[in-house]
């Protein structure tokens, strides 16, 4: 947290280096995070990208006390449900549908390197609805509480909690699933 | 494999690895990012005001109606309603002429929440001071000083500091960190734009006139960087002396999908009083650590 509040007055302060270590500090956690959320690695990689973008314009208007994780956490959730949602008003298949075979396949110019339990864990996610998806990324990767959430998605924290319950007991049933017909039981 | 019973175990053994080269061509793109924005504040930065002001026609001269208000101190009664014994276009000009100021400031915001309980900000030609409470207990201090060009920030909690000088094109940064808590600032962006007269109140055991303003224009360039914003603020003045008793502000704005609310109350005004100069040159405490060095 100091580190960060550090990060965030050198940066306020023009200095180049700190939105270095910023984006060498968080760059592979709000990735996973875009994966495991847009299942699909170039939309997580355009998402991650154009987060930092922004900071990069606007990010000096941030406190220094400000909590710069859960800033750039909630910007990479935002950016997604974006694009979903325009998605599926421009798209009659949606992300989920064109996911799939897209994760864990890498192209020669892929920035995300994904082991094989993410891209496991991120075809799992891609069969919970998105809002109990949102819940288990934002509280597992993202480290937010269920309160900041429920600030999110714009629902109680019952509500919340619910989600979590509900999208953590499928992924698991599915996640057990997928590794025994993997290990060929 | 073992079963994945433990979905947090299995989230934490998934992992995800960057291309190193593909991560220098994303960080020169974000690098690039922020040099074109220092470029276009730092050559902007000194007329920041005026710039957004100008850019409505409604703004416009409602502006020029308040710079027309600080310049020619004889039409000052011209400038107040009829029905109100305050001239606002005279609360500007004290206000901009006060030397020393000290308030207190109560915040809130969802995008970078302040854990403090308020703090106790201090004006002076040369200088601002800020110093953060929780639970009575002072947790930080920073102060600028355009003298000295310097910005020192102490983390009381953590024994922690940081000093550094403030480069010329960091001049903006201060008059941005400053803004919406520096009464300069916020009492002539409200006289600028549309705001309608609330009559007389008490406040804080003082008689006051009131004022508010919902036109967002009055957040100056933020409203050209979201999709939404709602702004409600009030500004009450003491009838008597014309000076700013307290200020309430909320904002809501929406950019880029993310949602921002922010709450302001700015209370306990002591104006045109001398500070000592000392209160803007923080000490260090011999048993503080740099926080460069971590």
């Amino acid at each position: 947290m100091i580190e960060d509040q550090l990060l965030i007055w050198k940066f306020k302060l023009g200095d180049r280096d700190a939105l270095r270590r910023i984006y060498a500090k968080y760059k592979n956690d709000l990735l996973k995070l875009a994966v495991s959320l847009a299942n699909d690695v170039n939309t997580a990689e355009d998402v991650v990208q154009d987060v930092f973008v922004s900071f990069a314009q606007t990010g000096s208007r941030i406190r220094p006390t400000g909590n710069l994780r859960k800033y750039l956490v909630t910007c990479t959730a935002n950016r997604i449900r974006n694009r979903r949602r325009d998605r599926a008003r421009h798209e009659t298949s949606d992300i989920e549908k064109a996911a799939g075979t897209l994760c864990g396949r890498r192209g020669p110019e892929q920035w995300a390197i994904l082991s094989e339990e993410l891209a496991l864990l991120s075809e799992a996610m891609a069969r919970i609805p998105y809002e109990q998806r949102e819940v288990v990324s934002l509280h597992m990767e993202g480290a937010m509480t269920f309160r900041a959430i429920a600030a999110i998605q714009n629902a109680s924290i019952n509500t919340v909690q619910g989600r979590y319950r509900y999208g953590t007991d499928k992924l698991r049933s599915l996640l057990n699933g997928e590794l025994r017909h993997e290990a060929g039981e | 494999m073992k079963p994945a019973n433990d979905i947090e175990q299995f989230f934490k053994k998934a992992v995800i690895d960057t291309d190193p080269g593909m991560d220098r061509t994303v960080l020169n793109v974000v690098l690039m990012a922020h040099d074109k924005t220092t470029d276009k504040s730092s050559a902007a930065a000194k007329p920041r005001i005026r710039r957004i002001t100008m850019k409505s026609p409604i703004t416009k001269a409602a502006a020029a109606a308040a710079i027309i208000a600080l310049v020619v101190l004889g039409l000052f009664e011209f400038m107040g309603s009829s029905k109100s014994g305050v001239v606002w276009g005279e609360v500007a000009q004290k206000v901009q002429a006060s030397s020393g100021l000290s308030l207190r400031i109560m915040e809130t915001s969802s995008v970078s929440p302040d854990d403090s309980d308020y703090a106790i900000k201090y004006f002076c030609p040369t200088g601002s001071r800020s110093d953060a409470y929780k639970n009575g207990q002072i947790t930080r201090s920073h102060c600028s000083n355009t003298e000295t060009m310097t910005s020192t920030a102490l983390f009381h909690s953590t024994k922690c500091y940081i000093s550094r000088p403030c480069k010329k094109g960091s001049e903006g940064f201060l008059e941005q960190d400053e803004n919406w808590t520096n009464p300069k600032y916020l009492v002539q962006q409200i006289l600028a734009v549309e705001y309608k007269e609330l009559g007389k109140k008490m406040v804080d055991g003082v008689l006051c006139e009131g004022l508010e303003t919902s036109d967002p224009a009055v957040m100056g360039a933020l409203v050209e960087m979201v999709d939404r914003l709602d702004v409600h603020m009030e500004l009450w003045v003491d009838a008597q002396t014309q000076y700013p008793v307290r200020f309430e502000g909320k904002m809501a704005g929406e950019a880029e999908g993310q949602v921002m609310e922010s709450e302001c109350v700015i209370d306990q005004f002591q104006w045109d009083v001398e500070l000592d100069p000392s209160l803007f040159e923080l000490d260090i405490p011999p048993d503080y650590v740099s926080m460069r060095s971590m």
